[in-house]
């Protein structure tokens, strides 16, 4: 490593050295240790730089976001999902619907029957922002519904 | 430097490639998440999409400069990933270079279709040049910051978006972009400069006040 190389990768990658080519890394710190203030003030200069660009952070990604992405995985599995529950057997197609209108007919009488409250807004509210909660706790409590 | 001259046949991959094939192997920390993904573990994915989510927003935020068209991006690239977990290959490329492609990929496309292409970067204007006298606060920088990112032409700033901000080696992002890591450097050494000269008043500002702390 000499001074022209220095300066050049500064110029680059900045001051920041885990940025540096891996090639290029142990010689660089070892030349900046002995190097003279000149470069030191250089390189001073670019990490100053370095710290007004990283201003610029990333923000956690919001929970309808991270729902809705989540939401799509499970819709992806539920396509895959075999349609028929009699898997090779063949059913005729009044069958079937008698076998759907009697569960619909089955669930709007349990559903009457062992009515629970709705959870408020607030409690929505709560769901979502609990510790260790959030969106994904959300997900999987509704694939285990859907799945059942 | 070593091992650059097999970086550009890695040139000219799309999207839609296979997942995996080409980039360099190496150890992946999400090979055995992914594994579970495309087996139907809620859990896995549920952790992908913490661990990376955030990272596939903020890339396409800098690229794109508008957080709800690098929302839709990240839910683009993890449909993709849905898609492909089960088809996922171990040990031929680090998962999460493969997502940075395909969100870098997604980026450049909207920005080529929308002829948003950056580039025009304001000079320093003497209300600029009085600014660096007043203190700024780290609101304003950033803002300034963002403003001068989206002004790079857009090869500069992925470059300097997939290296200073999305933690990419120099080898991964030359990958990424298709292009040689001396090319990478180019791009990264014209982006650095550019940016120098567009945030003169904000880094004279951030100089003298370490001078003075």
């Amino acid at each position: 490593m000499n001074e022209a190389r220095f300066i050049e990768l500064l110029g680059v990658y900045g001051a920041e050295f885990s940025r540096w080519p891996d090639d290029d890394r142990g010689d660089a710190e070892a030349f900046l240790e002995v190097a003279p203030h000149r470069i030191k003030d250089i390189w001073e200069s670019e990490r100053a730089f370095d710290h007004l660009l990283a201003l610029e952070k990333d923000m956690p990604a919001s929970i309808s976001l991270e729902t809705r992405v989540l939401s799509a995985s499970m819709e992806k599995r539920t396509k895959r999902r075999p349609i028929s529950a009699f898997g090779k057997w063949r059913v005729p197609q009044w069958m079937t619907g008698g076998a759907i209108a009697a569960s619909l007919a089955l669930g709007f009488a349990v559903g009457y029957a062992g009515e629970s409250p709705q959870p408020s807004d607030g409690e929505y509210a709560k769901m979502l922002t609990v510790s260790g909660g959030g969106a994904g706790s959300m997900f999987i409590s509704a694939m285990n519904d859907a799945e059942r | 430097m070593a091992s650059r001259s097999a970086l550009n046949i890695l040139s000219g991959r799309t999207a839609q490639q296979p997942l995996g094939v080409g980039l360099s192997a190496m150890r992946d920390p999400d090979e055995e998440l992914v594994r579970r993904v495309g087996d139907g573990d809620k859990r896995a994915a549920v952790e992908l999409v913490r661990r990376h989510l955030p990272r596939m927003v903020g890339l396409a935020r800098r690229m794109l400069g508008d957080r709800a068209e690098a929302e839709d991006v990240a839910q683009e690239v993890f449909l993709r990933v849905w898609k492909h977990a089960g088809s996922w290959q171990p040990g031929q490329a680090k998962f999460e270079t493969w997502m940075h492609r395909v969100a870098m990929n997604l980026c450049l496309d909207r920005l080529r279709r929308s002829g948003r292409q950056g580039g025009e970067v304001s000079p320093e204007t003497p209300d600029a040049r009085a600014s660096a006298t007043r203190a700024l606060d780290d609101r304003q920088r950033r803002e300034r910051v963002r403003d001068a990112l989206q002004s790079l032409p857009e090869r500069q700033r992925a470059a300097l978006v997939l290296c200073y901000y999305q933690d990419r080696s120099n080898i991964e992002a030359a990958e990424i972009l298709g292009i040689s890591v001396d090319a990478l450097e180019s791009l990264l050494s014209r982006a650095r400069r550019t940016l120098k000269s567009a945030l003169s008043a904000e880094r004279a500002d951030l100089l003298s006040g370490l001078e003075t702390g």
